[in-house]
C-alpha cells in the first residue's frame, strides 16, 4: 500500500471502540453499520484502508441512501378511535412512490431513478425537475451554502438522462426572524437577517451567472428556523425523449469535467446527518463558482447532441466516491486517483476520491469518442481529463501511482447497509374551534393591514426583483404581476413558454409551490394535504390543468430517532400517498432533510417540520394562461368553494394568538373543483384567478386589487360557509380550495354553467374607484379601506 | 436575396444568446452562436457577418467589474476588425452585458477613438434589479438617429435585469452626446416624462438608458430588447399586431437597414 | 514581489456599497460611525515590474471614467501595514477565491506572461468614533465569515 494511505485497525475493535471511530472520523456510521463493514472486511481477512472506510461512509450516508425513509418503521398512533400499528419496511416505497406506481401515468417518462424526475412536454421532448435542500451548509456560510444548493441542483438537471437544459430555478427558504435580538442568537451563530441576506444574495450570484431565471418560490419566518434555516432550490429542464435515458457499458472510459478537485466540503454528505453544535466540521463548506458550471453546461450540451457520451451524472454529495460509484454500480470500476486534476497539492487519495468540491460532472464515453469530447471541451476552455474505466467485475478499485488502495464489491458498497428499524409514534391533539371572532369595522380595516403586512405575507419584492427572472425571455407568467409597471402582487405560479429551445410550440411549463410549517405545528397530516393541495391550487390559477400536474416532496424534518419526530414524519408521507392517489397526481422526485437540530448549551432545538412540494405540469396553449391582478372595472367577482371556520394555524391566529382548527382537504370535491376551474380558464371566461391562502379572502382579494390598481365592493354576506361564521372568520379563514375570480358580465352564464354543482358566489364587482370595500348587512359592518394603503402595508420593509 | 447574417459573440458567462438568435431569426435573418476563442483563432471571420451582437450575460462572472474582462479581450485579440466593422456603417448592438463592453472598451460613443470614455457602474439601488420599465425614444423632427430604433413608439416598455446600468460620462463628453443626439432610451414615467427610482432603475446620468454612435449604427442599451419580441412576454401582454412585442422592431430595423 | 493594488472611487463618485454599508452597520446596533469607503484590493504575487502592475491597475482593474488606484508593494506580506481605523478581509487560504481566477486569466490577455498569483480582498476605511470593539463587531457582524475568511483591523 501506499504512504498516503492508511490501514485503519477495525477488525479487532469492540462496540465502543466501533462507535468512537465512526465520531472521530465524521463517518456519521451507526454502530449496526460499522458491525457490518467490520464483518464484511473480516471475511476479507483484513482491515479497510481510509479510502475504503471513507467510501463506505459516504455511500451509506442519510444524504445518499435515505436510510430512514428507506428503512423499516414500527408506527404506532393513538387516536380517539383507539391504537393503531402498522410497520413499514419502507416508507417510501409503501407511501409516496407506490402512489406513482399504481397511478401509473403514461406521461411519466423517468420517475424516482434519475437525478430528477422526468414527464412529457411534447412528442420529442420531456422536462424535468428536482428540488434539493442545502441546510446545514447555508446556515454556517449562508452565501456559499445557498450558492452552491443552487449549482447542485442544477448539476441535477444537467445529470439526468444524458442532460437536460435548465429553464428555470425556484427557491423556497425558511428562515428565523429578521427582527430577532442580536442577544438572543446563540454564540457562533448567524444573526436570521444575516442569514437571509447571505442566502438570498448566494442564490442570486449563481442563479444569475447560469443564465436561469429564477422565477418561483416562497420565503416562510419562523422563530424555528433560527439556528437552522431551510434553503430548497430547485431547476426544471427539458430534454429530448431520446436523450432521457443512460446506460454504462464495459470498457467505457471515465471521464471528469470542469471543477477541480479541492478540500472543499470533505465530509458534506456525512455532514448533512449531523447535528449542527458550535464546533460543527469547517471544511464541509464548500464554494462554488457558476461560470465553471456554466462552461460545462454549454458544452456538455453540444457534446450530448453529438452522442459523444453514454451516460453522465454529477459531483454532488459524496463527490466522486458517489458519482462514479453511482455509474459503475451495474458494471464495476476502475479509477487511477492521481489522475484527478487538483486545485492545490497535497491531497490524500480518500480526500480526493470523497471532496464535494463544485461544478464537476462525470460522464461515461466509448473509447472511440476519446478525442472528439476532449476536444469539444478544451474549445471553451472546459477542463477534462480521464481517470479510469468501467469494467465487468462488480468491483470498485481505486489505485494511486499504480498502487491499489481500495478494492470493494459494488454489491458490499450499495446494497450492503443493514436496514435499521425505528420506532414511530403519533397521539392525537385535539383542534377546537374557537370562540366566535367578533371586531369592529375600525378594527378590522386594521387588522387587514396587519395580516398584508405580516412577514409571511408581505411582498418578496425585494428578493426577487435581485433574481433576473427574465433571463431566456421565456418566463411569461412572471412572480410578480400586474397591470402596470409600477403595481404588482404575487403570483400565484409562473410559466415558461421555451419558444427558444422548442420552435413554434405553443405549449409551456408550469411551476407552482405549497409550503405552510404553521400547520405543521399542529397536524403535520393536514400540512401535507394542504400544502399540496396549495401547489395544485396554484398551478390552476394560471390556467394549468390538474390531471397534467406531476409533484415534488422535500421533507425537513427533525431526529428522526426520536419517535414522536419520525411519527410526525411517517403521518406526512400517508397523507401525500392519499393525496396523490386521490388526485391522481404523481409524485415524480423527491428529497429529504432529517437532523435538522441545533443543540447548544446542551439544549436540543429541533425545527417546526417542514414539507415542500413542488409542482409541475405542461399547459397545452401558452395563450390561454391567466394573470391574478384584477383586469377592468365592472367585472363580476366570485368566490368559488366553501369557506370553512378553519383559522387554525393560519397568519390571522397567528397575529391575535387564537387557536382554532387547521384546514382540512376533502380530495374528492377539491380534485373535482380544480378541473371545472381549469375548464372555466381554458375556455377564456376568466379574467383573472387568485387563489385564498396565507391571510385567507382578505389578503388574496386585497392583491387583486392592487396589483390591478382597481377597487372592488364585496358583499361578505354572500360568501358561502358551512356553519354560521362571523365576518372575521370569513375574511381570515384559510380554508382550502378556494379561488377568487373576475368575470365579465357577458361570461357570467358560460362560467356559471361550468361551475354548476359546486360551491360558488359572486360576492362583488371590480371598480374604478380605487377602494376596497367589504360590507355586511347581517353584521352591520362596512370596511372601506384605500387600495394604495393595502399595498403600502403589503410593500413593507422586508429585509432591506 | 442572400440571407442577411448575423454574429452572436459568447464566452464563458454569456446567457442572453439563444433568445438574441430566436429574436434576429424571426426578423429574417440567420443568426450564429459563436465562441469568442473561435473568433481569435480566426480574425477575419467577424468581418463576414452583417450585423454583430453582443449580447447579455456575466462574462467571466463579470469578476473585476462587468464586461471588464470580454472588452479588454476582444479589444486586444479583435480590435482592429471590431472597429473597422463599426465605421463600416453595419449594425453592431450591445445589449446590458454587451453595452457595458462596447463602452469599456471604446466603441461606444465613439468608435472612431475607440477609447473609453464612458461607463456603466453600480446601481444606486446597491443591488440587482430586474423589473420592466418604460422608456422614451429620443426623436428629432419625428425621427430616430439610430437606426436601430426607426418607428418604435415614444414610449415602450422593455425589462431590465442588471447591478451594474448607471450610464456615467464625463462633462463634456454627456454634453457632445446629447448636442449630437446619440442618446437613443431614456428612462422616464408611463407618459414620457422625468422619473425616480425604482422606474429609473439605476440612477443614470440623464436617465440614459441607451446610447449610438454619430452615424447610428452602433446602439448599446442595458434594457432587454429580446426578451419582448412577443406580446405574451410584456406583463400585461401588450403589444403590436396582436402578437408581437416592440423589441422585435429594434431587431427587424437592423435587418431593414440592410435591406 | 508582491503589489497591492486597491481601488476607489474618484472625487465625485460614490460607490454604494460604502453608503448601504453605513444602513448595515447601524442595523446591527454600532453608534457613531460616520462614513465608510469600500474599495476591493488585488494581491499579486508575482515577477512583473512595477510598470506592469501599473498598467494591470489601470487596464484591468480599475474603470477609467469612475476610480482611480493605489499600488503598495512588498517583499513579503509580514511587511505589511494596516491603514489606521480600517478593516481588511480576505479568503483564508485553501477557500476557492473565483475572482482571482479570472483575474490570472486576464492579465494574460494583456499580454503579461509572467506567472502571478493574485488573491482578492477587501478594504473598508471609517469615519467617525471607531474604536476595536466596533471594528470587530462589523467585521463579525457584517464584512467576514471568519469560517472562510480572515479580517484584519486597525
Amino acid at each position: 500500500m501506499n504512504s498516503n494511505v492508511n490501514i485503519v485497525e477495525i477488525n479487532s475493535l469492540n462496540d465502543n471502540q466501533l462507535i468512537e471511530l465512526s465520531k472521530k472520523n465524521t463517518l456519521s456510521l451507526s454502530l449496526v453499520e460499522m458491525k457490518e463493514v467490520q464483518k464484511y472486511f473480516k471475511a476479507a481477512k483484513r482491515n479497510p484502508t481510509d479510502v475504503e472506510l471513507e467510501t463506505v461512509a459516504q455511500t451509506w450516508s442519510e444524504h445518499c441512501k435515505h436510510k430512514t425513509l428507506t428503512g423499516n418503521i414500527e408506527y404506532a398512533e393513538e387516536t380517539s378511535k383507539g391504537k393503531k400499528v402498522k410497520k413499514y419496511s419502507n416508507l417510501l416505497k409503501e407511501t409516496i412512490f407506490k402512489a406513482t406506481v399504481e397511478l401509473n401515468k403514461k406521461w411519466c417518462i423517468s420517475v424516482f431513478k434519475d437525478n430528477a424526475g422526468v414527464i412529457d412536454f411534447d412528442s420529442k421532448n420531456g422536462v424535468a425537475f428536482k428540488v434539493e435542500t442545502h441546510n446545514h451548509p447555508s446556515a454556517l456560510e449562508p452565501y456559499g451554502g445557498s450558492a452552491t444548493g443552487i449549482g447542485g441542483v442544477i448539476r441535477d438537471i444537467l445529470g439526468v438522462g444524458l442532460g437536460a437544459k435548465p429553464l428555470a430555478n425556484t427557491d423556497v427558504f425558511c428562515f428565523g426572524l429578521p427582527d430577532t435580538k442580536y442577544s438572543e442568537v446563540p454564540e457562533g451563530m448567524h444573526h436570521p437577517k444575516r442569514i437571509a441576506k447571505g442566502v438570498v444574495s448566494g442564490v442570486r450570484d449563481y442563479g444569475n451567472r447560469m443564465g436561469i431565471p429564477t422565477v418561483n418560490g416562497a420565503v416562510f419566518f419562523d422563530k424555528g428556523y433560527m439556528a437552522n434555516p431551510l434553503v430548497y432550490c430547485g431547476t426544471m429542464g427539458i430534454i429530448p425523449k431520446n436523450k432521457a435515458f443512460k446506460e454504462v457499458k464495459s470498457g467505457d472510459l471515465v471521464l471528469v469535467v470542469g471543477g477541480r478537485t479541492g478540500r472543499d466540503g470533505i465530509h458534506g454528505a456525512t455532514f448533512s446527518s449531523v447535528e449542527l453544535d458550535k464546533e460543527s466540521d469547517v471544511s464541509a463548506v464548500q464554494i462554488g463558482n457558476p461560470i465553471v458550471e456554466k462552461k460545462v453546461l454549454d458544452t456538455m450540451l453540444k457534446a450530448r447532441d453529438l452522442n459523444l457520451y453514454r451516460a453522465v451524472t454529477d459531483c454532488g454529495a459524496g463527490g466522486l466516491s458517489s458519482a462514479v460509484g453511482e455509474l459503475g454500480e451495474k458494471t464495476g470500476v476502475e479509477v487511477q486517483l492521481e489522475k484527478v486534476p487538483l486545485k492545490y497539492k497535497g491531497l490524500k487519495p480518500w480526500e480526493i476520491w470523497i471532496s464535494e468540491a463544485q461544478e464537476r460532472m462525470v460522464f461515461a464515453v466509448q473509447p472511440k469518442n476519446k478525442h472528439k469530447i476532449l476536444k469539444l471541451f478544451k474549445q471553451e476552455n472546459v477542463e477534462a481529463t480521464f481517470i479510469g474505466k468501467f469494467t465487468n467485475d462488480n468491483k470498485l478499485t481505486l489505485t494511486y501511482n499504480g498502487k491499489k488502495v481500495a478494492d470493494m464489491s459494488m454489491e458490499f458498497l450499495h446494497d450492503g447497509v443493514p436496514k435499521p428499524t425505528r420506532p414511530a409514534v403519533w397521539k392525537e391533539t385535539k383542534q377546537l374551534k374557537q370562540k366566535p371572532v367578533k371586531a369592529s369595522a375600525k378594527v378590522l380595516a386594521d387588522d387587514m393591514k396587519k395580516v398584508l403586512s405580516d412577514i409571511n405575507v408581505c411582498s418578496r419584492d425585494w428578493i426577487i426583483r435581485q433574481y433576473d427572472h427574465e433571463v431566456q425571455g421565456q418566463t411569461v407568467v412572471k412572480p410578480l404581476l400586474g397591470n402596470s409597471i409600477h403595481n404588482f402582487g404575487p403570483s400565484d405560479a409562473a410559466v415558461i413558454w421555451p419558444y427558444t429551445v422548442v420552435k413554434n410550440t405553443k405549449k409551456a411549463v408550469v411551476l407552482s409551490n405549497g409550503l405552510n410549517p404553521e400547520y405543521g405545528k399542529i397536524d403535520t397530516y393536514k400540512m401535507t394535504t394542504s400544502a399540496i393541495e396549495e401547489s395544485v391550487r396554484n398551478a390552476v390559477c394560471v390556467g394549468a390543468n390538474p390531471e397534467m400536474l406531476s409533484v415534488l416532496d422535500n421533507f425537513c424534518w427533525g431526529n428522526p430517532n426520536k419517535p414522536e419526530i419520525l411519527g410526525s414524519l411517517v403521518r406526512a408521507a400517508q397523507a401525500c400517498y392519499d393525496m396523490s392517489k386521490g388526485f391522481e397526481i404523481p409524485f415524480i422526485s423527491g428529497k429529504d432533510s432529517l437532523y435538522n437540530e441545533y443543540t447548544i448549551d446542551g439544549r436540543t432545538y429541533s425545527i417546526p417540520p417542514a414539507l415542500l412540494i413542488s409542482a409541475m405540469g405542461v399547459i397545452e396553449d401558452v395563450d390561454k394562461t391567466i394573470t391574478m391582478n384584477f383586469k377592468s372595472a365592472g367585472n363580476y367577482i366570485y368566490l368559488v368553494g366553501l369557506t370553512k371556520n378553519e383559522l387554525g394555524g393560519s397568519v390571522y391566529a397567528k397575529i391575535k394568538g387564537l387557536k382554532g382548527i387547521v384546514p382540512d382537504v376533502d380530495i374528492k370535491v377539491s380534485r373535482k373543483l380544480m378541473k371545472a376551474m381549469y375548464d372555466a380558464i381554458s375556455s377564456g371566461f376568466v379574467e383573472a384567478c387568485h387563489d385564498c391562502s396565507e391571510g385567507g379572502f382578505a389578503a388574496a382579494v386585497s392583491e387583486m386589487a392592487f396589483a390591478g390598481e382597481l377597487g372592488a365592493k364585496i358583499n361578505a354576506d354572500l360568501i358561502k360557509t358551512d356553519f354560521q361564521m362571523t365576518l372575521t372568520e370569513k375574511l381570515f379563514s384559510e380554508s382550502n380550495t378556494r379561488f377568487i375570480v373576475e368575470i365579465m358580465p357577458e361570461n357570467k352564464e358560460k362560467f356559471e354553467k361550468t361551475l354548476k354543482g359546486f360551491v360558488f358566489a359572486q360576492i362583488g364587482t371590480t371598480e374604478s374607484e380605487q377602494s376596497l370595500v367589504i360590507e355586511s348587512k347581517k353584521s352591520k359592518i362596512s370596511i372601506k379601506t384605500k387600495i394604495k394603503d393595502l399595498q403600502k402595508s403589503w410593500q413593507r420593509q422586508l429585509l432591506g | 436575396m442572400k440571407k442577411i447574417k448575423a454574429i452572436i459573440i459568447r464566452t464563458a458567462g454569456t446567457n442572453c444568446d439563444y433568445e438574441l438568435k430566436s429574436a434576429f431569426e424571426m426578423c429574417g435573418a440567420e443568426a450564429e452562436r459563436i465562441h469568442i476563442n473561435e473568433l481569435i483563432a480566426n480574425k477575419n471571420k467577424i468581418l463576414s457577418y452583417d450585423i454583430l451582437a453582443v449580447p447579455g450575460g456575466f462574462s467571466y462572472g463579470d469578476d473585476i467589474a462587468s464586461g471588464k474582462i470580454l472588452s479588454n479581450e476582444i479589444k486586444n485579440k479583435l480590435g482592429d476588425n471590431v472597429k473597422k466593422f463599426a465605421l463600416s456603417g453595419k449594425p453592431i448592438i450591445g445589449i446590458c452585458n454587451g453595452f457595458q463592453i462596447l463602452a469599456k472598451m471604446g466603441l461606444l460613443p465613439k468608435p472612431e477613438k475607440f477609447e473609453q470614455i464612458s461607463t456603466l457602474s453600480y446601481n444606486d439601488s446597491n443591488k440587482f434589479e430586474c423589473r420592466w420599465v418604460y422608456l422614451k425614444t429620443e426623436k428629432k423632427q419625428g425621427d430616430t438617429k439610430c437606426i436601430w430604433t426607426k418607428e418604435i413608439p415614444d414610449v415602450i416598455s422593455l425589462p431590465v435585469a442588471h447591478g451594474e446600468g448607471k450610464f456615467i460620462a464625463d462633462e463634456k463628453v454627456l454634453k457632445e452626446i446629447e448636442e449630437k443626439s446619440q442618446v437613443v432610451f431614456r428612462y422616464c414615467d408611463k407618459d414620457g416624462s422625468k422619473t425616480q427610482y425604482p422606474e429609473d432603475p439605476n440612477g443614470s446620468m440623464n436617465a440614459i438608458a441607451g446610447i449610438c454612435n454619430d452615424k447610428g449604427n452602433v446602439f448599446g442599451l442595458m434594457p432587454h430588447p429580446e426578451r419582448y419580441v412577443y406580446a405574451l412576454q410584456h406583463p400585461a401582454r401588450e403589444g403590436y399586431d396582436g402578437v408581437y412585442g416592440w423589441g422585435k422592431q429594434i431587431f427587424q430595423n437592423a435587418i431593414d437597414f440592410l435591406k | 514581489m508582491i503589489f497591492e493594488i486597491a481601488i476607489k472611487m474618484k472625487k465625485g463618485f460614490s460607490n454604494p456599497h460604502s453608503t448601504h454599508l453605513i444602513s448595515d452597520i447601524k442595523g446591527i446596533g454600532v453608534k457613531g460611525i460616520k462614513s465608510s469607503e469600500y474599495m476591493p484590493v488585488y494581491r499579486i504575487d508575482s515577477d512583473i515590474t512595477k510598470k506592469q502592475a501599473e498598467i494591470i491597475a489601470s487596464e484591468l482593474l480599475s474603470d477609467k471614467i469612475t476610480e482611480e488606484f493605489s499600488i503598495v508593494s512588498y517583499n513579503s506580506l509580514s511587511d505589511k501595514k494596516i491603514e489606521k481605523n480600517s478593516i481588511e478581509v480576505w479568503f483564508k487560504s485553501g477557500v476557492t477565491d473565483t475572482v482571482s481566477e479570472s483575474v490570472v486569466k486576464a492579465i494574460k490577455d494583456l499580454g503579461i506572461e509572467n506567472e502571478v498569483k493574485v488573491k482578492t480582498g477587501h478594504k473598508y476605511i471609517f469615519k467617525g468614533e471607531t474604536d476595536d470593539k466596533k471594528l470587530t463587531k462589523i467585521a463579525t457582524g457584517l464584512l467576514a465569515n471568519t469560517l472562510i475568511q480572515e479580517y484584519k483591523i486597525k
